[in-house]
Formats: structure tokens, C-alpha cells, sequence
């Protein structure tokens, strides 16, 4: 089944050839390409100061005093300021009501919880002196050491030390969970097993740190921030500092990726533009990479304590797990809170699957805050379930594509309901796995063969089958905002088109696919169309880019305005055509009556009598020819029912990844030889573009597989990583070649059936690997559970069971 | 007041993109920042400050360096070549327009760094996937899982082989 898109637009459109489900090049690729593009750090104003900000090198302490003299001695210094001096400003809100209170201020003043935690700020004219100021105030700090916690061991021990005094725990969230049925089916199972499995902090890490700008001239604030959200930036800035909000403009300039990390409201967001009312200057604050790795949110370090009832034949009767999320030191808005529920909400993927019992846990420790970041939950619920059936398969000797198969969701259980609400609207569920293990088979034979004459190799194959819930709704992550997102629509004199999107850019094409959209909609050519967000003054409010929410909140609200548009301008084109609205279509850009193709009035005819002879209007009609949609995604919840469940997305991507690993047992060494990509994510608006989404998606979660670890001190909660040199960024070599392939699947309940793909490619990895290198060294008694898998950490698997199994 | 560390200055006289420019400027100035925020072209991008993400990458006297861990008064005397030189009469060189036909671009951070490691080489040297791979190796993306960056590269270069879609 494919969408007829034209129709599915508007009826009264008729096109040469639709632009929606093209490859259309990218128009962002150009100013990239030539050095023009200009990102925050690109941004100077005349008088500009530079800000540094001074972080806690300490985990946990207590700041006794801050001598800011010697800094302030410095020739080019012109102000520090520590906590005490943002005593006007708010708190960072905490509109989320079943969460330990935080109390977040935009500097610490009196504890330090974390290494990175900003506590003062230096002003100075130029970033070098400002950072040397910086040094200074952090050696003329008093810190007072507390008792720290590194992970969650230390948190969850009764008499371990606390973040928090007047918490009776370091539990954030404690959502525990009870479920008869689960409990009955472990009394009937024929056999159970628990296992715990990890996933390791890591982080979303584009290659352009953030920054701020601000200045404020003749009361009004403006703020270039390198952020998704440029509209909640703005109400958070007005809300924190106490201005009005007609009186904050933010604006996202472009942006060098942000992956989720850039969704938060980070405390220099609102310092920066404190300091830049506080001083009546531009100030700017460009984040170095050292200050990005330790303050930047940070992701996936989450913990599962599994229980599992099955049977003989490999069914699985019924999970139990206890979902536990290190949230670093909870210092964050938007709270770290909402990930670990995606986790236990869609643990399940693309299976049928409903005798669950998740407890949701976030704890707190100091390292640093964790939040959003690419798949969001996903990838570590996936590592869960693969693992899980894995190990069934291999208790009950049943085959690994077999038991998927009998799991699989079915064409004919859609709309499907998750044992979490989710309410998966359609996919390819079954379609998608068949294809992954036809395309992989050949690898799997060639691999084996290659290696057949070296012992020392072993050769695996995983599989994962999941969902991607897109299109969140924002309110069990704020406890505040919604799901919409917003367009406005203006055909000027000239028939050029202007697109304000509520939406914003970070790398992933959105002014081309904006323009495809409008295009289609109005039935003009696409550089007719011109594409604006990213800044409050100049597109309508909306939440920005997160959650694989553009494509669908985009369209919606485009095609809404569109339609608003159309019927205004068929209006006009009948009063000049002299016939009734009704009558008119649009055919090839010009309007005409229908069954005649002359005369006709163009688009530019139309919007000059909208805007400018306003003397060729229908009598009464409103000039102008500008129209906003607000689409609100439908099935879209934002609360739980009284059951506790809730459809927290608006649609459900999937996709099947299948890898082919090969392991050196002396070394350790893994090699990815293969890895496919099925992928549906309902209409695809623009094949090159999502082609580019899973490549990266795939990448990062291969970085996450087998990569990347944010590690720390166990004794002294201190990070063991201060540059890219410990925190391991895949390269070329590390990625393999991929082949990616598509099924459309549309949506029944978006707009034209598109789903959204920002984050699937980032799902499958982890479990994909895990279950190859589990598969590759089944039997020498290697069963990964943990993420990154390494050389080091299989070596140490294969020495364990040599030790307790008596192998060679 | 304090004097701070930063207060020795020394003459940068170099060839910028076939301009030949002279700067007084504080000895501790990085090239990357000399390039950016002295001679104003901010092409080039710092990612890491590190020496390790490559998108700092620029030409000095025919050599691929990365200018965030290079002094400014280090290259005094030098040819610096940097991406804004590669299509300055307003045309795409063939590599760039691999890069657009290909999508090997997405957030555009990495670019300009990928595209001097590029130019700083000669092709002939790279006639194998594998090896554009490993050239590749030294510049960090984050967006595009390098798919796409290879097949631009492959196909600018008439390398065959190269596997992905």
C-alpha cells in the first residue's frame, strides 16, 4: 500500500510531479560546503565579552568560599560571578510532580554534586583570558569534600551517602510495579532465570560543542543559543530571569548536530543573558570540549534486573525487570526522568509480547546529569529483550529466527497495543525480520567460510526487531508542554513562498523536506519556497527538534496551513475568473476553472490582490494571504489512564538489524563483517535523507555497542576521561558498510502516513552485536550482557568460564 | 593590575588563501583561532581542541594539519590553505559536488575538515575502499556514519568497490 500523496493533499491541486518521496537534494549543503554556514561560534558583536565558566573539580563537596580577587586582578577581567550573585534569578522549574525535588540553581552555591558543575562565571575580554580567570577562581576555592557516590551500588546502599539531605533516599523516581499475572506465570513456567543486564553511560556528542550569545538592547533580550528547542529556551529564559516573553528573542543559528543533548535547558542558557543584561554588553559563551564531555547530559546508563519465565518449548511466559536509571546528579532541566520509562514502555520492540512487570527507578549519583540522547530509552530496552530471548533460545535448544518468528507482531494485530499503552498504528513487523536474515544469510556463509581455515576465529550472527516511537508527547518529560508543533504559511506578491516552522534544524535537512511539503501543498516549484525556523521572532511557537517529531509535526501543520491557504486563494482566483471557488483547481502553479484550462491567474496574481490591490479582492474578504497551522499529532496522550498505561507517541517506526560478526578468541578482537538495515518509517518524504538518518543512527549505536564509555573512579565518583582520547568516537575503520533497505508502511493516522526516522538506526547495535559475539562464542560459555562489548570484556568472559566450566 | 600569560605578542605574516596578510597577535594564539577570529574566515571549525576530530583540519604549505593544536606564530612565513579557497570563484570543485550528489554532509561541521585532508592528498595514492577508508580515519562525524562521506570519495575519485547502500 503507497499513499497518493497529491490527493491526499488537496484534491484541487494538480501536479506535474509531486516532490514529497523524492531524493531531492540538499539546498542546506552548499554554504556547508564552501565555509559559509555560520554556526554559534561563527557569531561576533561589536563590544563582545566572552564568558568562562569555572567547574567544580570536585564530585561532591561542599563550597565553603570563593575568592574571586585574583581573577578579577587580572588585566582584561571585567566581572566574576559566583552563585550568590544570581540570587534574582529562579530556579530551574520542576513542573514534573512525582519526582524528588532537585532545586536546581543556575549556578551551585553551596554543594558541588558533580565534576563540570558550573558554580561562577569570569567576564573578560577575550575567551583565553577569561578561561586563565577562570583557573584562577577555581584555585581559590574552598571545597569541603563530601562522601561521594559513583554509581548505583553506592546510591542504593541504606547507609551510603546521599546527594540530597532532605531526601530519605538518592531515589529521583521510584515507580515500583505489581502484576498478578506475572506473578502466576512464574508458579506455572516450567523454568526461570535472572540475569542482569548494563548498559554503559555514554552521550550523543556532536561535533559542535553549544554556545551562547546575548545581548539586550533598549530592553529586549536576544539570545543565539545552539540549541533543538529555541521556543522552550525563550519561555524557560523569561520564566528563570522574570521578563516578559514578547521581550526574549532566541534564535538557533545553524547547528553542528545536537543528537538530544542540546534538547536541555543547560544553565548557561540563562547565566549567559543574566550576564549580558547585568552588564549591558553582547556576551558569549563557547563550550570547549573538555566542558562538553563532563556538562553536557549524559545517556544509557541504565541497569536491568531481569527475571524470566519459560518453557519447554521456548515460550516465554512472563518478565520481570527492575529497570534502574543512573541519572548522574539530577541537576538538569528538562530531568533525566522520562528515558528509563521509555525503556520498560517499548522493552518488548517489535514482539508480541504482554505479561511484563517493569519497576521504574532513576537514582541519583554524582557524576554528571544525564538526559536525552538519540533513541532515548530504545536501544538499551532492545539490548534487554534480544538477550532475553537469546538466552530462552539457547536454554530450550530452540532455533533464534525461529522463536522471533513465533514472537513477531502480526500485520493483522495493528493497531497493536504495548502491555506499556503504546499504541503501535501499523508496520512491517514480520516483513521486515524475513528480509533482514534473507539479506544477512549470504554474509553469515561467506564469513564462515572465510575464516574456516583459522581456529582462532569464530563467526556469529544477531538480530534485533524493534519499534521507534516517534513524536513523543513532551508532557511526561517537562511536566508541561504538549505535542504540537506549528507553520505559517505566506504566498507574497511575487508568488514566492516563506514556511515559519515552530521546529528547528541540527544536520538533519529540514529546510529541504520543508520545502518538499510546501511545494506539494501549494503546487509550486520548490525554490519558490523558502524555509524559516530556528528563531522565535520569525516562526511560530512550537518545541522544537527531538524525538523523530519533525517529519509528522511538520507535515501536519504545513499541509493545515496549506489547506487554509488554498481555500483563501481559490477564493480570490474565483472573483477574478469570475466563478464560484468550488469551481477552481490548480493546475501546474496557475488557478483556473475546472474544465477549462484558460483562462487561468497565477499565484502572484492571487497574492498581489491579497497584499497590494487590494482592490481585486472580493468584497469583505480579509486581505493578506498568510495562515498558521497548530497540529496537535492525533492518538497522541499526554497523561497515563487510570490502568497506568499511556500511548506516549504519536507513531511507531520499525525495523529488523541483522550483523555478522567475526571474533578472535586469543584477542578478543570483533569485527563487524556485515550489518543490514530493514527499515520502514511509513512515507518516506525525502529517500536520501532518511538513507543518511539510519547511517548515523547505526553509527552511534555501534559506538554504543562497542565503544564508548563514560568511566569513573569508583573511589572518587572523578571522571576517567578529559578529551576524545578516552571517550572512544568511532572512526571510518570502526564503522562498516551498511546496506540499508525500506518497506512503507504509512501510518493510517498521520498526515500523509509518514512516521518519523531520526532515531531507529541507533536502536538495533547494541543488541545486534551482543547477540553475534554471544552467538560467535556460545560455546566457550560467552553470554554478553553489558555494553561496550570489548576485547578486554569478552577476554574476561571466555577466563571466567574457562575458570569455573573447566574449559581448556 | 595582574599582567596575564597572554600579554606576549609576536608578527604572524603568512599567505592566506593566496593573500598574504600580517597580524600582530598574542604568541599563545592558536592557528584555528588566528584563521577564525583574526582573519575572519570561519570556514574552518574547532570540534575538539584536542588535535583528534579533524575539523580544524587546514592546508600549510601542502600539508593537511590540524590548526587547533598548532600556534599561530608556529606557521609565520607559511601558505595556509583553507576550505573557503577550494571554491572561490563560486564553483563547486568535483570533491564538493560528490559531497552534495552523495549526501556526505548532514550538520555540515565536519566538512570543511574532511574536504582539506582531501585536497591535501594526491588520488592516485588511494585506488582501494579500503584505503579511502583509512584516509578517512582521521577526521571525525558524527552524523553520517561515514556511508556516504566513502561513496562521495569513491565516486570522485573513480574508486570501485566500495560496498553500502
Amino acid at each position: 500500500m503507497t499513499v497518493d500523496i497529491p490527493t491526499r493533499i488537496n484534491p484541487m491541486i494538480r501536479h506535474r510531479a509531486g516532490h514529497i518521496g523524492r531524493a531531492v537534494p540538499r539546498r542546506e549543503d552548499r554554504s556547508s560546503l564552501m565555509g559559509r554556514q555560520r554556526y554559534i561560534a561563527d557569531l561576533k558583536l561589536p563590544g563582545m565579552l566572552e564568558v568562562a565558566f569555572v567547574r567544580s573539580p570536585e564530585a561532591h563537596a561542599r563550597i565553603l568560599g570563593i575568592d574571586t580577587e585574583p581573577a578579577r586582578a587580572l588585566s582584561g577581567v571585567l566581572a566574576v560571578f559566583t552563585g550568590a550573585d544570581l540570587v534574582d534569578v529562579e530556579s530551574f522549574p520542576q513542573k514534573i510532580p512525582y519526582i524528588q525535588p532537585v532545586g536546581q540553581r543556575p549556578l551551585a552555591e553551596d554543594r558541588v554534586r558533580y565534576v563540570g558543575s558550573p558554580y561562577a562565571a569570569v567576564v573578560a575580554t577575550d575567551r583565553y583570558v577569561a578561561e586563565d580567570a577562570a583557573t584562577l577562581v577555581a584555585a581559590h576555592t574552598e571545597f569541603d569534600p563530601l562522601p561521594t557516590v559513583a554509581n548505583l551500588d553506592q546510591a542504593l546502599t541504606g547507609d551510603g551517602a546521599r546527594l540530597y539531605d532532605d531526601w530519605p533516599d538518592n531515589y529521583l523516581v521510584n515507580f515500583p510495579d505489581d502484576k498478578p499475572d506475572v506473578m502466576k506465570a512464574f508458579d506455572e513456567a516450567d523454568h526461570t532465570f535472572s540475569d542482569t543486564y548494563v548498559s554503559q553511560r555514554q552521550t550523543g556528542l556532536p561535533l559542535e560543542c553549544r554556545g551562547v550569545l546575548a545581548e539586550e538592547v533598549d530592553g529586549r533580550l536576544t539570545v543565539w543559543s545552539s540549541t533543538q528547542s529555541p521556543h522552550i529556551v525563550r519561555t524557560t529564559i523569561a520564566e528563570m530571569i522574570g521578563i516578559p516573553e514578547p521581550r526574549v528573542r532566541v534564535i538557533a543559528p545553524a547547528m553542528g548536530g545536537g543528537f538530544g543533548t542540546k534538547t536541555h535547558i543547560y544553565p548557561e542558557d540563562v547565566v549567559v543573558p543574566w550576564i549580558a543584561r547585568k552588564l549591558g554588553r553582547p556576551v558569549r559563551w563557547l563550550e570547549d570540549r573538555f566542558e562538553n564531555l563532563v556538562s553536557a547530559v549524559h545517556a544509557r546508563d541504565q541497569r536491568h534486573d531481569v527475571n524470566v519465565a519459560y518453557d519447554d518449548d521456548g515460550t516465554i511466559r512472563a518478565i520481570r525487570c527492575k529497570a534502574y536509571c543512573d541519572v548522574g546528579s539530577g541537576e538538569i532541566f528538562m530531568p533525566g526522568t522520562a528515558t528509563v520509562f521509555v525503556t520498560g514502555g517499548v522493552l518488548t520492540g517489535a514482539y508480541d509480547f504482554q505479561n511484563m512487570e517493569v519497576h521504574h527507578f532513576c537514582v541519583v549519583t554524582n557524576k554528571t546529569p544525564s538526559g536525552a540522547y538519540r533513541g532515548f530509552g530504545t536501544p538499551e530496552g532492545m539490548f534487554v529483550m534480544e538477550r532475553i530471548i537469546d538466552r530462552v533460545a539457547r536454554l530450550t535448544g530452540t532455533d533464534r529466527v525461529a522463536i522471533r518468528r513465533r514472537m513477531m507482531l502480526r500485520e493483522d494485530q495493528m493497531p497493536y497495543h504495548m502491555h506499556s499503552g503504546g499504541r503501535i498504528d501499523s508496520g512491517s513487523h514480520a516483513k521486515s525480520f524475513e528480509r533482514a536474515v534473507e539479506l544477512i544469510g549470504p554474509s553469515v556463509e561467506r564469513a564462515r567460510a572465510g575464516y574456516a581455515d583459522d581456529p582462532d576465529v569464530r563467526v556469529g550472527v544477531g538480530y534485533t526487531n524493534y519499534v521507534e516511537p516517534t513524536t513523543p508527547t513532551y508532557h511526561l518529560t517537562t511536566g508541561h508542554w504538549g505535542g504540537y508543533d506549528s507553520a505559517t504559511l505566506r504566498v507574497d506578491p511575487d508568488g514566492a513562498v516563506r514556511v515559519g516552522l515552530g521546529t528547528t534544524a541540527l544536520g538533519q535537512g529540514t529546510e529541504t523536506t520543508a520545502a518538499q511539503l510546501a511545494s506539494d501543498a501549494l503546487g509550486v516549484d520548490p525554490d519558490d519556497v523558502t524555509v524559516v525556523m530556528g528563531d522565535t521572532d520569525r516562526a511560530p511557537y512550537g518545541l522544537g527538534a527531538w524525538g523523530s517529531r519533525s517529519a509528522i509535526v511538520m507535515s501536519g501543520s504545513i499541509l493545515m496551513a496549506a489547506d487554509r491557504v488554498m481555500t483563501k486563494a481559490r477564493a480570490i482566483a474565483a472573483h477574478m475568473l469570475e466563478a464560484s471557488p468550488d469551481d477552481i483547481l490548480l493546475t501546474d502553479g496557475r488557478f483556473h476553472v475546472a474544465g477549462s484550462n484558460t483562462p487561468t491567474v497565477t499565484w502572484s496574481q492571487v497574492a498581489t490582490a491579497a497584499w497590494v490591490r487590494t482592490v481585486d479582492l472580493p468584497r469583505g474578504l480579509e486581505p493578506g494571504l498568510e495562515m498558521t497551522g497548530y497540529f496537535e499529532p492525533p492518538g497522541l496522550e499526554h497523561l497515563p489512564g487510570s490502568d497506568g498505561k499511556v500511548n506516549a507517541a504519536a507513531s511507531w517506526s520499525n525495523g529488523a538489524h541483522a550483523g555478522v560478526v567475526s571474533v578472535r578468541v586469543s584477542t578478543g578482537e570483533i569485527k563487524i563483517e556485515d550489518y543490514v538495515v530493514v527499515h520502514d518509517c511509513g512515507t518516506m518524504i525525502n529517500p536520501m535523507i532518511i538513507d543518511g538518518q539510519v547511517h548515523g543512527g547505526v553509527a552511534q549505536g555501534i559506538a554504543g555497542a562497542m565503544y564508548e564509555h563514560f568511566q569513573y573512579d569508583p573511589e572518587t565518583a572523578r571522571p576517567r576521561f578529559a578529551s576524545f582520547m578516552e571517550y572512544l568516537y568511532p572512526t571510518c575503520s570502526e564503522v562498516p558498510a551498511m546496506t540499508v533497505e525500506h518497506f512503507e508502511t504509512p501510518s493510517p493516522d498521520q498526515p500523509l502516513g509518514v512516521k518519523g526516522c531520526g532515531e531507529g538506526g541507533t536502536i538495533g547495535p547494541a543488541a545486534v552485536v551482543a547477540g553475534a559475539v554471544s552467538d560467535a562464542l556460545g560455546d566457550l560459555g560467552v553470554e554478553i550482557v553489558a555494553t561496550p562489548v570489548t576485547p578486554s570484556s569478552i577476554r574476561q568472559a571466555i577466563r571466567e568460564w574457562s575458570g569455573s566450566e573447566g574449559g581448556s | 593590575m595582574a599582567s596575564n600569560p597572554g600579554s606576549r605578542e609576536a608578527d604572524v605574516s603568512v599567505t592566506i588563501n593566496g593573500t598574504q596578510v600580517t597580524y600582530r597577535v598574542p604568541a599563545r594564539l592558536l592557528l584555528s583561532d588566528f584563521i577564525r577570529d583574526v582573519v575572519g574566515l570561519t570556514g574552518t571549525h574547532v570540534g575538539c581542541e584536542h588535535g583528534y576530530c579533524g575539523a580544524c583540519t587546514v592546508i600549510v604549505d601542502g600539508d593537511a594539519i590540524r590548526s587547533c593544536s598548532t600556534l599561530a606564530v608556529q606557521v609565520d612565513g607559511s601558505a595556509i590553505r583553507t576550505v573557503e579557497d577550494l571554491a572561490d570563484d563560486g564553483e563547486l570543485t568535483p570533491m564538493q559536488q560528490a559531497f552534495h550528489e552523495n549526501h556526505a554532509m548532514q550538520c555540515g561541521f565536519c566538512t570543511a575538515g574532511f574536504l582539506m585532508t582531501l585536497e591535501s592528498v594526491d588520488p592516485d595514492d588511494y585506488r582501494e575502499p579500503e584505503q579511502v577508508v583509512e584516509l578517512l580515519s582521521g577526521n571525525l562525524c558524527r552524523c553520517t556514519g561515514y556511508q556516504n562521506i566513502v561513496k562521495a570519495v569513491c565516486s570522485a575519485w573513480g574508486v570501485e568497490g566500495h560496498k553500502g547502500t
